[in-house]
């Protein structure tokens, strides 16, 4: 019977998005609301519960002296909530500079080590040859330069920078025209995920209670 | 004039064409063919050169929103896993029904699969926040990170994961992503760990992700629902007795996704022609001093 109702509640939100194609109403707005609400409720549950307690919490409780190493993440976390006393806000930020400065590092690291090395290793090509076509190499090197030349701007796109810059705006045309493909793609499979849940799920789950 | 009168035409005609071309392959299957990629191929070849011995780590990097994409690859990468008995860490770093979409494909996959045991053919160890910084430390030790299971049951009392203590004891990755964790598990753990890492991604995700996959960073990539048809293909091709899971009546899968897809792929690539059409005929007369009424789609 539960399963009922909330199969029978989540078709109604459902039409109440939906209903945003006739016009902006309530109904839209009360579901756009209360899925930003409940995201929010179930995201601080399940930090809790995940997180907080198997990570935290149980440690610091069960064993003491092997974990109060923890004392510090956990005295740093409960410091960010200080900018809410105007007479020691100032103290937040130390915390806030420790997890500014962790994820600058780590970030950093990620980056480069990540992505800019190896994509720029990945570009470093022989120009003649490919997967597919022998001028597949060709044509990407040429459309890395184009592009990185379009986003200089310290220089007046005229001239020879002018021409490269305009084939650079061609690539990215044509890249933006095929994520938006797939991005089409995307939102159809989301379409096709609530008709299946409306005249299949809903109509099977309701057949199965009555 | 009658072209005109398509670039007016009421967008709710067009809603309900759409909704149309959705709702009837999904009553009435078609069946349309199924064509592979390398990418596909790849992942799936991967997972095909592994066997008992070997440990993959799936991460479920989406919840419900994307669950129409994601989760017909999690079905048919489980299901092609445990079929060549190869053990699986689950986990989830997705914090909007990450560990909810993961619970929910092992109870399917469990069904399917009634001689699997938790604890020894598969571990589930819930969810962790702060991706990178649950990532990192799993290259040194996963029990760091997930001191239990899931359902409690601490790291040491699992047979698996005796045997699994960082990144060097796992043959693959595989992230099930809708947002930038996919990104992560390649940029941090494939570049510092050199684990291979292999991403089924969602169709808006998947065109950033070829720079990638042709840098030898990522090993295969599933994009969004094609990506998923085509590995239900390769994994129906390759083990026949799995059709029947495929076949239920009602039970959505990727395939029968793609015949929705191609009937909505198709009426939108017509409205866009028909569109250009008129505009680029309108243009013109303009230009030759005609008629130059014309206008948008009315709302």
């Amino acid at each position: 019977m539960g399963n009922l109702i909330g199969i029978w509640i989540g078709a109604f939100l459902t039409l109440c998005v939906f209903s945003f194609l006739y016009r902006d109403n309530p109904f839209f707005r009360f579901a756009e609301s209360l899925f930003a609400g409940v995201s929010l409720g179930y995201y601080i549950g399940i930090v809790a519960a995940n997180t907080f307690a198997p990570n935290l919490v149980r440690p610091l409780v069960q064993d003491f002296r092997h974990n109060a190493h923890l004392l510090v993440p956990l005295l740093l976390g409960l410091n960010l909530y200080t900018r809410f006393i105007p007479r020691i806000a100032w103290l937040a930020r130390l915390s806030l500079a420790v997890y500014i400065a962790y994820f600058v590092g780590i970030n950093m690291v990620q980056k480069l080590h990540g992505e800019v090395v190896p994509q720029v290793g990945a570009t470093l090509l022989r120009p003649i040859g490919g997967a597919l076509t022998p001028i597949d190499n060709l044509v990407l090197i040429v459309g890395v330069l184009a592009v990185l030349v379009y986003f200089y701007f310290s220089a007046e796109h005229r001239g020879a920078v002018g021409a490269i810059s305009r084939l650079g705006i061609w690539y990215l045309m044509l890249g933006f025209g095929a994520a938006f493909g797939y991005t089409v793609m995307g939102r159809v499979s989301l379409l096709i995920g609530r008709m299946n849940y409306l005249f299949i799920d809903l109509v099977r789950t309701t057949a199965q209670n009555l | 004039m009658g072209l005109e009168r398509l670039l007016q035409i009421d967008r709710r005609i067009l809603y309900l064409l759409i909704a149309l071309g959705t709702l009837i392959p999904i009553l009435l299957p078609i069946g349309f063919p199924v064509s592979t990629t390398r990418p596909t191929e790849r992942f799936f070849e991967k997972i095909e050169s592994l066997g008992p011995d070997d440990v993959v780590l799936a991460s479920f990097d989406y919840g419900p929103t994307t669950a129409p994409e994601n989760a017909p690859m999690a079905e048919a990468i489980l299901r092609h896993c445990f079929t060549r008995r190869i053990k699986v860490v689950v986990i989830a770093l997705f914090p909007l029904g990450g560990v909810t979409m993961a619970g929910q494909e092992l109870d399917l996959i469990r069904a399917e699969y009634p001689a699997l045991r938790e604890g020894e053919d598969y571990a589930f160890l819930g969810y962790k926040d702060g991706a990178q910084a649950a990532m990192k430390q799993m290259g040194v030790d996963f029990a760091a990170v997930f001191p239990a299971d899931h359902a409690g049951r601490p790291l040491g009392e699992l047979p698996l994961m005796t045997r699994v203590r960082n990144y060097d004891d796992i043959a693959l990755i595989v992230s099930l992503s809708t947002n930038v964790i996919a990104e992560y598990w390649v940029n941090l753990v494939n570049a510092q760990f050199r684990t291979p890492v292999a991403v089924g991604a969602t169709a808006v995700s998947a065109p950033k992700y070829y720079a990638y996959l042709d840098a030898g960073q990522m090993l295969g990539l599933l994009g969004g629902v094609k990506g998923a048809s085509e590995y239900e293909r390769l994994l129906l091709d390759g083990y026949p007795e799995l059709r029947p899971m495929y076949r239920k009546p009602g039970v959505y899968n990727a395939m029968k996704g793609m015949d929705a897809q191609t009937i909505d792929h198709a009426i939108i690539m017509l409205f866009i022609l028909l569109g250009n059409v008129a505009f680029f005929q309108m243009r013109r007369r303009a230009g030759r001093g005609g008629d130059a009424s014309g206008g948008a789609a009315r709302t």
